[in-house]
């Protein structure tokens, strides 16, 4: 049987893989090779894709040769950990795991070679995460995952579709399409990058890459310099402090606790502008989404259906429930405040 | 005296009963003491050892930790949790048989009078409140066997957990405790078993799993049918579909048809609630997904019964008032405080409400129920 290699499509998708650190050391590239004209190129698309990233929060879809890809790569990297801010770290992980979740879908669901699949999947899921996904032998379109490490993953998803009980399962394996599959690993990509920017040591860097970290600095950091967009989260219920306090470190909340966030914003009488702000240091922030989406659940659009609180018995179904005694009695996170102002008060007096 | 007596002498002659558990050296073990509190954060270096201190301090009850620990003495924050294993309760209260009522007795707590029914406070006192005590029937084993077997068949078909990896227990009192010993499933979080839960327990099936959705903008009909990509020929799904009358094809039309009949999405969506709920496994949900448990451990005896709780090697022939009824036949003089009918160790008793003489085993099992007396 022929063995196939990933092709440099595949490395040029994919610049984490051990064959493209392999590609740095084999052609002896040195940082100082950076500050030479040719490489002006690279550097100006890396801080093309971080401000794609960062400031517009979307996924940077270019995609060029590898040589070119795994230095861009290389050059992110590094003004990413220069830079040295947590959350524009965390927002830059979480868009280069989403980019690679497209890439790879697609190849999934496009390669018609089924040995090549196959590599694709034992290179990313089997070395990277220890994953081992197989092809459903009756349906090449659907992948089988074993039980445990689809819910090592899949149990700390919130949307009520992930539950084993939504799934195909089988004989000790979830049955899950591209999509679904690639979906899985989304936090370990974005995990697998955020690492690899934190146990980088940076010597002196080259002038031209100082350069680009400089100006990127001066545009991104008093957007994101989110010590001085801390909110109060004193004052609200256990589940909405965890909440909050996740998205002050520049965490991914999950859609779930985006709209119990939003609509206890809007129970308590914020107004959509302030709570706008609040979703600021979401890693994939985007103004005009998160607008719409505040608007909506106000009733403002849409269905002109104004959203109330997820009670406390949905928030425990989806685990974003972090009680504590002071919830006793509650139903519905609105009411904690109630009874903690009440107490308080009596307290006071 | 005559319980601490009967349990010493079954942990000295039935010593080969107790089971050593899987890395012995790994394990938490606790116990209760008769009348006192609870003793934990034990470890123990092999069965010897823990055999010394049931025989030295003849505790009421015993229990193993699930988990595996690093350092089991430590606190619980400073154990260093290395897994656990897969643990089930099936127990005779969950199950809400209608034969319940029938061997149902309630106790006061504060005169220790026995009343067949349950009243507010206990009519012979008037002060103490009444707390229900069982005497499981044929009714309930073969209802809790049956239960038993549901779940294993889960868990192989569709967890692919194989036959040698899942142990059944007798709880020693109403109930059966199946463990999975899996190299896969010990390393598993709470969440994971949290999911495992919802599966065995039908919770949180969504309609769209099985291909029927609401629809964006209502017209006609409010929902839409499109059959899943992965298809429905597995698990909760073939079992839907199973029980829809939809699994030999798989018919947009006809699912159209049924989802309508039962009156559109919300009431397709009630409908496949109840029918999840019909066909799942009653289990005690706490105990799976706690991964901190100290759990009764095999070959010791349960304080609420006297049986043993011992491993069911044919569930299928297994009679747990005769396979878990180890304690000594030598009379003892008992007060019996209800009339009651009752079968241990092959033996028929119908007693009555007096002082009588019974074998020890079956004085204890009274006792421990609180339906007798020591004297």
């Amino acid at each position: 049987m022929a063995i196939i290699n990933l092709g440099t499509g595949d490395i040029a998708k994919y610049p984490f893989l051990k064959e493209a650190s392999d590609y740095i050391r084999e052609t002896q590239f040195n940082l100082e090779e950076f500050d030479r004209p040719e490489m002006k190129y690279i550097i100006d698309r890396a801080a093309e894709k971080i401000e794609t990233e960062v400031a517009n929060g979307t996924i940077y879809e270019k995609l060029d040769k590898y040589e070119i890809e795994i230095l861009t790569f290389l050059v992110t990297i590094i003004i990413v950990k220069s830079i040295n801010i947590e959350s524009i770290l965390r927002k830059h992980s979480l868009f280069e795991a989403m980019r690679v979740e497209k890439f790879l879908t697609e190849d999934l669901r496009k390669e018609k070679n089924e040995q090549k699949k196959r590599l694709l999947l034992f290179k990313i899921f089997g070395e990277l995460f220890k994953v081992h996904v197989d092809i459903d032998p009756t349906d090449n379109r659907l992948f089988k995952v074993r039980v445990t490490d689809y819910l090592m993953r899949a149990s700390h998803f919130h949307e009520q579709e992930w539950k084993l009980i939504n799934r195909l399962v089988h004989d000790g394996y979830v049955y899950l399409d591209a999509d679904e599959t690639v979906r899985l690993i989304r936090s370990e990509l974005s995990t697998l990058i955020h690492d690899r920017v934190k146990l980088m040591t940076l010597s002196t860097l080259p002038r031209a890459i100082e350069v680009k970290v400089d100006e990127l600095k001066a545009k991104l950091v008093p957007i994101y310099e989110y010590e001085h967009r801390m909110y109060k989260t004193t004052d609200y219920a256990p589940c909405i402090k965890h909440a909050l306090e996740l998205m002050n470190r520049g965490e991914n909340l999950p859609h779930s606790a985006r709209i119990m966030l939003a609509t206890y914003m809007l129970a308590i009488g914020k107004s959509i502008d302030e709570i706008i702000i609040l979703f600021h240091n979401a890693p994939d922030y985007n103004e005009k989404v998160t607008r719409y989406q505040v608007e909506h659940l106000a009733g403002i659009r849409g269905s002109h259906t104004k959203y109330s609180v997820p009670s406390c018995e949905k928030l425990r179904s989806e685990n974003l429930c972090f009680a504590t005694e002071k919830c006793e009695g509650i139903r519905n996170p609105v009411q904690f405040g109630r009874n903690y102002k009440k107490e308080n008060y009596d307290h006071s007096r | 005296m005559l319980l601490r007596n009967a349990f010493r002498e079954y942990y000295f002659r039935y010593s080969k009963t107790l089971e050593t558990p899987e890395h012995i050296d790994q394990r938490e073990f606790g116990y209760m003491q008769f009348g006192a509190g609870m003793i934990r954060h034990l470890s123990f270096r092999n069965i010897g050892e823990l055999l010394a201190i049931l025989i030295k301090e003849v505790p009421s009850d015993v229990y193993c930790s699930n988990a595996y620990y690093r350092f089991p003495t430590y606190t619980m924050q400073e154990k260093q949790w290395i897994g656990a294993d897969l643990i089930f309760d099936i127990d005779a209260k969950d199950l809400h048989l209608p034969c319940e009522s029938t061997h149902s007795y309630f106790v006061c707590t504060n005169c220790g009078e026995v009343q067949d029914s349950k009243f507010e406070l206990c009519p012979s006192c008037d002060t103490g409140k009444l707390t229900q005590t069982l005497l499981p029937c044929n009714k309930c084993n073969y209802a809790l066997k049956k239960e038993v077997k549901h779940l294993v068949d889960l868990l192989m078909n569709d967890l692919g957990i194989k036959e040698k990896s899942i142990h059944i227990y007798f709880s020693g009192n109403n109930g059966y405790h199946i463990h999975v010993l899996d190299d896969e499933f010990y390393r598993l979080d709470s969440h994971a078993r949290s999911d495992i839960v919802g599966y065995i327990m039908g919770n949180d099936i969504m309609a769209e799993s099985i291909g029927v959705r609401k629809a964006s903008s209502p017209s006609v009909v409010d929902f839409s049918v499109k059959f899943p990509k992965s298809g429905m020929i597995y698990g909760w799904r073939q079992r839907i579909a199973r029980k829809l009358g939809i699994d030999r094809s798989l018919s947009i039309s006809k699912m159209d048809k049924i989802v309508q009949q039962k009156g559109g999405y919300s009431g397709f969506k009630s409908e496949l609630h109840k029918m999840a709920k019909e066909m799942s496994v009653r289990i005690d949900p706490l105990v799976t997904m706690d991964v901190h448990r100290v759990f009764r451990m095999a070959g010791t005896l349960n304080s609420k019964s006297g049986l043993t709780k011992v491993l069911c090697k044919e569930i299928e022939s297994f009679d747990p008032l005769t396979d878990a009824c180890f304690l000594m036949d030598k009379e003892v003089n008992v007060n019996v405080k209800s009339p009651i009918k009752l079968k241990l160790k092959g033996q028929s008793f119908s007693l009555k409400k007096q002082t009588t003489k019974l074998p020890a085993y079956a004085a204890i099992y009274l006792i421990c129920k609180r339906l007798a007396q020591a004297i």
